[in-house]
């Protein structure tokens, strides 16, 4: 797949990769000439069919790790098995990789998280189609300020900063 | 404006290059290994991943360094008829070692990476309804893993089990354009006869590779006591369907009980009762590959094999 930029016809480089949010990945391709920027933004199929081809988005080699990608994408392994990038990493493992898999994870509530009635109520009050990564963002937020508890007053720290 | 073509290069990612490094590997790992023949069927349950694990015994017992690489994916058997479950694969930079199986064979199957019977090969990923648009993707990349990721060594002959149907054949074009030859295996019934004859076509014109020949499994019950032989199935006679296909005919595998249990204690039928019919059978079927594949002389050099 290749992006050009049409009013100079000029091939677009990547410039950045994000996320990924929900199994979906934020490439951000910009003009050498006009710097003027687009992002891909790939659904969870189409990630997964990348990450199939265990390639690296944005270059660099790095030496691979055996069977890297059957450890990385495999629901479950037995437990004696090395995870990816694990004892065996000879390099510095696969950045997209590593983001793709993160996409991928199963969902688990953050332990020891404690929400206040208040707090969970207005958790509750947001869409669920972004509960749930709206919850693991106050969480993050949270456990990296050292709060014991997840207060209104800390929601509306994470609303003031973030609009959420 | 630009065309696809006129842009060098893709926006940063060198993708075709790190491919390139892939099948590279690839090639290198596959270049130790003089041959490499794939097994497989149009229909499932014809007994073919038993077949191979005496395939593999066949060819270990005359001191050829053997490897088995389960291809079938989601319905993995090898590692269980060839006595490995047990075993933990060894994970070292240069390579996985492959499982040790009876008489030194190299096992490699996916059913070393589950952690119990029970659990089913399950990507993490998008919700699997939409499996469809992805899973084979996932099943060929793991398919190129199992080739190149496995330290194989040298060996004289790679085995590949691939699962039932057609349509994972061509997978293996891309990854093995050197296959050196294939074994067809059917049952003597009709339907089955039916299927394996597009088994052969799409081998043959689209693996572009020798077929080796079909062997007819659960040919025949031979009756323990008196020895003689009832046949199981109605079907056509599958030496005529292979002169009909134009391609050689290596043998029938009479059924046997025996070939099922030993397949369940993990030892080949073939190392425990080798003076069995089936056991024998399979020898002679194993004659016959070899000769096809022009095995040298040092590596037929048993009474049995020649």
């Amino acid at each position: 797949m290749k992006f050009l930029c049409v009013p100079c016809d000029e091939p677009m480089k990547i410039q950045e990769t994000k996320g990924p949010e929900e199994g979906s990945l934020t490439v951000i391709f910009a003009c050498p000439v006009c710097s003027r920027q687009v992002a891909l933004l790939t659904n969870p199929i189409e990630t997964q069919i990348v990450r199939s081809l265990d390639v690296k988005i944005g270059g660099e080699q790095a030496p691979t790790d055996p069977m890297r990608f059957v450890r990385s994408t495999l629901a479950s392994m037995r437990e004696e098995m090395p995870s990816a990038g694990g004892p065996t990493a000879t390099g510095s493992g696969c950045p997209f990789t590593s983001v793709a898999n993160a996409a991928f994870e199963r969902e688990t509530p953050a332990q020891g998280a404690i929400w206040t009635e208040e707090a969970a109520q207005r958790l509750n009050n947001i869409p669920s189609f972004v509960r749930s990564w709206a919850q693991k963002g106050i969480e993050q937020y949270a456990k990296e300020r050292g709060y014991q508890k997840i207060t209104a007053e800390v929601m509306d720290e994470v609303r003031d900063r973030f609009g959420m | 404006m630009k065309k696809y073509r006129d842009i060098a290069g893709d926006a940063g990612s060198n993708v075709l290059g790190q491919v390139g490094t892939q099948q590279e590997r690839l090639r290198a790992r596959m270049a130790r290994i003089r041959f490499k023949v794939a097994v497989l069927s149009g229909k499932g349950g014809v007994g073919k991943s038993v077949i191979v694990a005496n395939l593999a015994a066949a060819f270990s017992k005359r001191g050829m360094q053997v490897g088995v690489l389960d291809a079938d994916i989601n319905g993995p058997s090898q590692a269980k008829m060839l006595g490995v479950r047990g075993q933990r694969l060894d994970f070292q930079a240069e390579g996985v070692k492959p499982a040790r199986g009876p008489l030194g064979m190299r096992v490699v199957s996916m059913d070393l990476f589950l952690p119990s019977d029970e659990t089913p090969v399950l990507w993490s990923g998008p919700a699997e309804e939409e499996g469809y648009f992805w899973r084979g993707a996932m099943e060929v990349a793991t398919l190129r893993e199992f080739l190149a990721d496995a330290d194989w060594g040298e060996l004289d002959l790679l085995l590949l089990d691939l699962p039932p149907g057609t349509d994972r054949i061509p997978n293996l074009l891309s990854l093995l354009p050197e296959l050196h030859g294939v074994i067809v295996v059917t049952l003597p019934s009709e339907i089955s006869q039916f299927i394996v004859g597009k088994s052969v076509t799409v081998a043959k014109e689209i693996l572009k590779a020798p077929v080796l020949g079909i062997i007819e499994n659960m040919a025949a019950h031979v009756c323990a006591r008196c020895g003689a032989e009832e046949p199981l199935f109605t079907g056509n006679d599958s030496r005529q369907m292979a002169e009909r296909l134009a391609v050689p005919f290596l043998g029938r595998v009479p059924f046997d009980p025996l070939l099922s249990r030993c397949a369940d204690e993990g030892t080949p039928v073939l190392l425990a009762y080798p003076t069995t019919p089936s056991a024998k059978a399979l020898s002679q079927i194993a004659a016959k590959v070899g000769k096809a594949l022009r095995l040298p002389p040092a590596l037929l050099d048993t009474e049995e094999i020649r």
